[in-house]
């Protein structure tokens, strides 16, 4: 047995016992008090607070749009999971569908062109459908309308409204006009149902329906029309 | 070829030995070590049966390997892209490389918020090794592609899909809690779905 120091006692589970003692080292630096909570990655870390299946669970609720149930889907915990990675995916369905529906249309398929705009603009608008606009207006209905609803749930609503598009655009790259029309009204009518129906109690407690119904559907409406004459615009071959 | 034999640093203690005689060997030889080191690396995070320490390896983590990777992959798929518009080639450059970055720092920052405990850097370095399949199927489709039928070029890009997103979820999902993986796979999923269309596309 080898000797380890000059004590040679067992300890309880037949080891032998060094000399100095095992110092446990224990290193916790302490937090320190930021300028900018809302600026370090630790606040956010309270919206991810989510598994799967309460994912599932709220997209799921969104997608049944006329039950004001969203409340008791997410509780007291917002989250923004949600809402970034349906918009993002929002985005690659744009990009790759919209690209797709025209190709579908095109005759002379090699010497189709890709559009890599489409990647820029569907950034810019579906980011600022998700964060920038509810954004404003959960900083609206907080502060100057008094809500109890933070800003942080009308972002995760908004997020959540959006989770129908994912379905509808993805069926918008069959290249018939009709079609597209008919999904872009049903995502339409969905994800503002769901918003107002959500919104209904404040609404009515306050009585500013109109202030807030307003700006909701026109910026809905504003959406699917960027979505049918920026992305899944169908321009014909003409016959000369 | 075993690569452990060589010059290759085991541990922290080893590199810093190294480190002094960087200044005293020739730039070849500098340059050969690195690109030795990254194929080392490439082959423990692409063949998953040489991790058997649960990604201990990455703590070694670098950047030349992913920086190599992407700039192949964005100058391969900008050489392709149409040249009839003139800022097409830029375009795919550039979203390309802006993509890569951008796209491992979101995916990495999404699986440290929710929970994962693990260096910034060591994501960033295996989310950017894994890019590696994405590029030979970009390489074989720019040189064969035109030849082919849509069909026929969708199966190379399915399978280094499938490899490149099966090497790195193994490394991910082991960072969070049990029921939060597929949030944190989904993002690693959406990134090589879209880099591999854009190898598909263009």
């Amino acid at each position: 047995m080898q000797n380890f120091g000059s004590n040679n006692d067992l300890d309880e589970k037949g080891h032998v016992m060094t000399d100095q003692p095992k110092i446990k080292v224990k290193f916790e630096p302490k937090p320190k008090p930021s300028t900018c909570p809302i600026c370090t990655v630790e606040y956010y870390q309270q919206f991810f607070d989510i598994e799967q299946r309460d994912v599932y669970m709220r997209i799921r609720c969104s997608l049944l749009s006329w039950k004001p149930e969203f409340y008791q889907c997410v509780g007291k915990n917002p989250d923004l999971w949600g809402p970034l990675w349906i918009s993002t995916t929002i985005i690659f369905i744009l990009f790759a569908g919209g690209n797709l529906s025209r190709f579908l249309l095109e005759e002379d398929k090699r010497h189709f062109k890709y559009e890599y705009n489409y990647m820029y603009v569907a950034v810019l608008i579906v980011y600022a459908m998700a964060f920038i606009i509810p954004i404003i207006l959960g900083v609206i209905m907080k502060y100057i309308l008094k809500s109890e609803l933070g800003v942080f749930e009308i972002v995760c609503m908004y997020g959540y409204s959006l989770s129908v598009y994912m379905f509808v655009l993805v069926l918008c790259i069959i290249p018939y006009n009709e079609a597209q029309w008919f999904f872009l009204m049903c995502g339409l009518a969905n994800s503002t149902i769901f918003l107002l129906v959500n919104l209904w109690d404040f609404m009515k407690k306050n009585k500013q329906t109109t202030l807030i119904a307003v700006p909701i559907i026109s910026f809905n409406l504003a959406l699917i029309l960027c979505f049918k004459f920026y992305f899944f615009r169908l321009i014909y071959a003409v016959d000369d | 070829m075993d690569y452990t034999n060589q010059k290759h640093p085991q541990n922290y203690s080893q590199m810093e030995d190294l480190k002094t005689l960087d200044l005293e060997e020739s730039v070849s030889e500098t340059i050969m070590r690195d690109l030795r080191m990254i194929a080392y690396k490439l082959k423990y995070v692409l063949i998953p049966k040489e991790q058997e320490d649960n990604g201990k390896e990455l703590r070694n983590w670098d950047l030349w390997g992913p920086l190599i990777f992407c700039l192949t992959l964005a100058m391969t798929l900008s050489f392709k892209a149409d040249s009839t518009t003139s800022s097409s080639k830029s375009d795919v450059f550039a979203i390309i490389f802006v993509l890569i970055w951008v796209g491992a720092f979101v995916v990495t920052l999404n699986a440290q918020l929710l929970g994962g405990k693990v260096s910034f850097f060591q994501s960033v370095c295996l989310l950017g090794y894994c890019v590696f399949p994405i590029n030979i199927e970009a390489i074989i489709i720019a040189f064969v592609g035109s030849y082919l039928p849509f069909v026929v070029k969708l199966i190379p890009v399915i399978i280094c899909f499938a490899w490149s997103a099966y090497s790195s979820v193994g490394f991910m999902a082991s960072l969070v809690p049990p029921h939060k993986k597929k949030l944190a796979v989904y993002p690693v999923f959406l990134f090589y779905l879209f880099l591999s269309w854009f190898s598909l596309i263009v």
